[in-house]
């Protein structure tokens, strides 16, 4: 049922920015760490709206509602009010392409 | 399966209506009129806030439409197996009247022997010059452009859609039958109805919204439509919203009624279809000793995420709502069900009672429910209960103690939960619903 | 008999008079350190200096500060009264006497007529294990019971705690509860002064409870007691507080911050009896987290504000939690209670339950606002949820927002509600054997409120009777 699905050129995600893309319904995150990219559920697991507004600290993203902090890395919890983790998504580059896998 | 992915707008001027849009669809002038300015709202109106409200669920982003993007519906393929069916329901003599919608621009409309007794059944673009007062008395009351952004956008492009009219102690025994199709990949349908039934007047009407194409994956449909109904001082409705889209339309739909002293209506909203819907079922007591019934079922399976609203406003005094809504989820289904009750300061001795049944047949469904209640005094009774769960376990257990299979249990353990709604709707569409909720169930 | 009535009403004017005689009292006080109004970064830096703090706690004030600027007033609850909050018209920090008392009799006259209608001392020698007793912004007297002490219970006031455990009070400030939360989470952490801080060793079982007591008696104060609890592995402790202030003409804030820790095996009871008068802002963010099998019990009455905004929330973190929570609100003329429960599950087999109960009489409005949120990896979860309105009086009105947020199957979620009037059958009969209309109504009342009331140590609930019973004087009509 997976399949990688292309969201953007690299180029339009540049380093310490991120950007919101809709697959399958499902809302996610790709977040440029030093070139290298992560995504993760645009939803915070504190009050289930979008992080996209909020801001990404070197890999961490901080939600702009009520400041939780998550690893973009591994989508794990670094700050209240949050207490559980968001989820993460594979993602790959290949030709400059950004690909990520959603279910 | 839709798996392109979607950048989230940020600049939703992309996304207002370009003037021209109005120019090609005639009407009269008051008309023209209303649509300017429900363009104009439209335009100005920013999106709801998510996170607020009724939007906690679902990104308003998901409603709008790049009108540049999207082609008009191109040939209705809308006749496929349902038709034929219905047709043949209607020429057997079991449907009062029926119509099919393909888009809002090719509208076949049938009645029987009903209409001798006064029924219309009309495209709304011809009751315009046939019944220009009841139309301008109705029109755009319930839904129009003060209702919200989306409202205001059907209310501005709509083209073409039905009117239903039952005069003065009319009884219509057989139901009408309305099936309204959009079309494939990157279209736009705006779905409009107006019913308005006289003092006194009965009728059961099934709306029946469905994509005339199959499944495609370059890009959505998208259906934003509206229904308004008025009943008359002792009339009696049953209205039967049918939602079956494929999963690559999305669709936001507005159902919105009123109903006077005496009168009663029974809305059974049927939800089956689309990747991402929104829908909202409200009623207004508006007079005295009016009832309201709700009984909705919704079925969701794969990735379908669905946002229902039910809202029952009493406005009148000795007015009497109740609401069944019960949702059954699998894969990867999700459903947020806000239902509001509120009872006005100046409509005492009101009773008011609201149920929201969830089954979650599987991990990784999810199902929100919010049962809201404002009560502005104190003479009522009012209640509400929501329950989430899976498959009672000991039901299954004795299912399976006597040889029945798994699969088979739950699918007795769906159809036990469902079937006090089914019973409220004509027998031929109940056999359909069970088929397709059997199927529903059987698809892997 | 309607004659009387009316005399009645206009005597009591609902709890008005009564309240004014009980807890309504304001004493002229020279307040020893009384700072400006407003705020801004100095009076953050004054307060922060004033009480000798370490650097870390400064700099969280200054940075709260910024986030309490930054956050907007919420367009939730009571829109309308909140934007109606003057921030420079308050006072964020009193200090009435220089140092802190331990024995009753040191307690200055002035503070001391104050507890002593209260009923402080006498509670505490009859049962209670420790009290604590907060004027305006500064715990002013604090006593606890020598065994327990010897024992290692940890019960201070949150500025003793943070210069005698600095490393405890730093582990877990703010954890919780971030300034982050939201705008008055936000003002708290920037302004807090007071509060309690509870800390029981593992396996230690302290069967009498511990109690405080918050007043607020000048004019435009705003208060921020900032309360820590932590319960150590398989401890028990039942913590109470109750809450007071005069009437002014003008309007008071309350914004405190508790937070609840509960480690694994642990138990706590929080009882919280909150009866401001009808001039105070309530704006209260208090919150618990629930470790592997530990139990968190919430008891919280509420009687009395302009506008209360508490939704008590308990985190169930860890396996075989269990949450509880019963909750009461009583909103006569003109008040707002906005208040509700919220339970978070994120682990397997947990449970909780919250009962809430509510009365509007009058054009008083009371809203439930509940939150339930299932995680995805939270298995064999129960919850339950049980909202009673009661409404008395025409223009009473009861909202009803309860959320439930299930993100997997195997749950057992169930929630009621019901909104009713007091029944007039029920009237009919207990008139009918002689009973007055008015006492007829009150005992309805009373009964409603049973299953809460049975909760309380007597002391609360004859008191909590009362209290009712005042609200309903004159109810007839």
């Amino acid at each position: 049922m997976s399949d990688f699905v292309k969201v953007a050129t690299i180029s339009e995600i540049p380093p310490r920015s991120m950007k919101s893309f809709e697959v399958n319904y499902t809302r996610v995150l790709v977040c440029n760490v030093r070139g290298h990219f992560y995504t993760v559920a645009d939803e915070c697991s504190h009050d289930s709206a979008p992080i996209t507004d909020g801001k990404l600290e070197n890999d961490q993203v901080v939600c702009p509602r009520h400041g939780a902090r998550f690893s973009v890395v591994d989508g794990s919890v670094l700050g209240p009010p949050a207490i559980v983790p968001i989820d993460t998504f594979n993602t790959k580059i290949e030709n400059d392409n950004i690909y990520i896998e959603v279910d | 399966m839709n798996n392109s992915a979607t950048q989230i707008p940020t600049d939703n001027s992309t996304y207002h209506i370009p003037e021209a849009a109005l120019d090609l669809i005639s009407g009269p002038q008051w008309l023209h009129k209303m649509r300017q300015t429900a363009r104009k709202v439209f335009n100005d109106t920013p999106l709801p806030q998510r996170g607020l409200a009724l939007w906690r669920y679902t990104n308003p982003e998901s409603f709008l439409v790049d009108h540049n993007q999207m082609v008009g519906a191109q040939s209705c393929e809308g006749c496929n197996k349902t038709t034929e069916e219905v047709r043949q329901q209607f020429n057997d003599g079991n449907l009062a009247g029926l119509a099919i919608d393909c888009c809002g621009r090719d509208i076949e409309i049938q009645t029987g022997p009903d209409a001798e007794q006064g029924l219309v059944i009309l495209p709304l673009s011809v009751a315009m010059d046939t019944h220009e007062k009841l139309i301008q008395k109705h029109f755009g009351q319930l839904v129009g452009s003060d209702t919200g952004k989306f409202e205001a956008l059907n209310t501005a492009l709509w083209h073409d859609g039905i009117f239903v009219y039952v005069p003065d102690n009319t009884t219509i025994e057989n139901p009408v039958h309305l099936l309204r199709y959009g079309d494939g990949a990157k279209t736009t349908y705006y779905p409009r109805l107006l019913i308005v039934l006289d003092n006194n007047a009965q009728l059961t009407l099934i709306d029946e919204y469905s994509d005339g194409s199959v499944e495609h994956d370059n890009g959505y449909a998208y259906v934003n439509g509206a229904v308004e109904i008025f009943g008359a001082k002792d009339s009696r409705c049953n209205y039967i919203p049918l939602q079956q889209h494929t999963s690559s339309t999305r669709i936001y739909l507005n159902h919105r009624t009123r109903i006077e002293q005496g009168a009663s209506t029974f809305t059974i909203p049927l939800v089956f279809g689309s990747g991402l819907s929104k829908e909202n079922f409200g009623v207004y007591l508006d007079g005295s000793g009016a009832e309201s019934n709700i009984y909705g079922v919704l079925f969701g399976s794969g990735h379908q995420q669905f946002d229902n609203h039910t809202l029952h406003h009493h406005r009148a005094s000795k007015t009497l709502s109740n609401i069944d809504f019960k949702v059954v989820l699998r894969d990867r289904a999700v459903s947020a069900y806000t239902g509001l009750i509120r009872i006005d300061q100046n409509a005492v001795a009101c009773e008011a009672y609201q149920g929201n049944r969830n089954l979650l047949l599987n991990e990784g469904t999810r199902a929100e429910t919010i049962p809201e209640l404002e009560i502005l005094n104190e003479d009522v009774q009012c209640s509400h209960g929501a329950t989430v769960g899976p498959v009672d376990p000991e039901m299954v257990f004795f299912l399976t103690a006597r040889g029945i299979n798994r699969e088979e249990a739950i699918r007795m353990i769906v159809s036990g939960f469902i079937e006090g709604t089914l019973s409220h709707i004509p027998n031929n569409l109940q056999e359909r619903i069970s088929n397709i909720v059997q199927q529903r169930l059987e698809v892997n | 008999m309607a004659e009387t009535n009316r005399k009645k009403n206009k005597d009591l004017a609902s709890l008005g008079d009564d309240y004014a005689v009980r807890y309504g009292f304001h004493d002229p006080v020279d307040y020893f350190h009384k700072g400006a109004k407003g705020i801004n970064h100095e009076v953050v830096e004054m307060i922060s200096q004033m009480k000798k703090e370490p650097d870390w706690m400064r700099q969280r004030r200054h940075e709260a500060l910024d986030i309490f600027f930054s956050k907007p007033i919420p367009g939730w609850g009571n829109p309308k009264l909140l934007e109606e909050i003057d921030f420079d018209n308050i006072y964020y920090f009193m200090k009435p006497i220089e140092e802190q008392q331990h024995s009753w009799d040191d307690v200055p006259d002035y503070i001391k007529k104050t507890f002593d209608k209260l009923g402080i001392p006498e509670a505490e020698k009859k049962f209670l294990g420790g009290v604590s007793a907060q004027y305006e912004s500064e715990v002013v007297y604090h006593s606890m019971r020598n065994d327990l002490k010897k024992q290692g219970v940890i019960f201070l006031d949150m500025d003793s705690a943070l210069r005698e455990y600095p490393d405890i009070v730093k582990k877990y400030f703010g954890t919780v509860i971030p300034a982050t939360d939201n705008k008055f989470a936000a003002l708290n952490s920037s302004v807090w002064s007071g509060g309690s801080f509870i800390y029981v060793p593992p396996g230690l079982d302290i069967t009498t409870p511990l109690q405080a007591y918050f007043r607020i008696n000048a004019e435009n104060m705003g208060q921020f007691e900032r309360s820590l609890i932590i319960a150590d592995k398989g401890s028990r402790i039942h913590y109470i507080e109750g809450c007071t202030a005069p009437i002014y003409s003008t309007d008071s804030l309350h914004a405190a911050v508790v937070e609840i820790i509960a480690l694994e095996d642990s138990y706590i009871r929080y009882t919280t009896i909150q009866n401001w008068s009808r001039n105070i802002y309530n704006l209260v963010t208090k919150r618990a987290s629930a470790f592997k099998n530990a139990t968190v019990e919430w008891v919280d009455g509420n009687i009395g504000s302009q506008l209360t905004m508490k939704y008590p929330c308990i985190q169930l973190l860890g396996e075989g939690a269990k949450g509880e929570m019963l909750t009461v609100a009583f909103a006569g003329v003109d008040q707002h209670q906005d208040t509700g429960g919220k339970m978070i599950h994120a682990a397997s087999n947990t449970s909780s339950r919250i009962t809430s109960k509510s009365i509007s009489k009058d054009n008083g409005r009371s809203s439930y606002r509940g939150f339930i949120k299932v995680h995805k990896n939270a298995k064999d979860v129960k919850v339950s949820v049980d909202c009673d309105a009661l409404l008395i009086g025409e223009e009473a009105r009861s909202d009803t927002y309860p959320t439930m947020e299930i993100d997997n199957d195997q749950v057992r979620v169930e929630h009621e509600a019901r909104v009713s009037k007091v029944a007039e059958e029920q009237l009919f009969y207990l008139t009918s054997r002689g009973l007055s209309e008015d006492d007829a109504r009150l005992l309805i009342v009373n009964g409603f409120m049973e299953p809460f009331t049975k909760e309380l140590p007597l002391e609360y609930a004859v008191e909590l009777n009362r209290l009712i019973e005042l609200e309903m004087e004159g109810s007839v009509g």
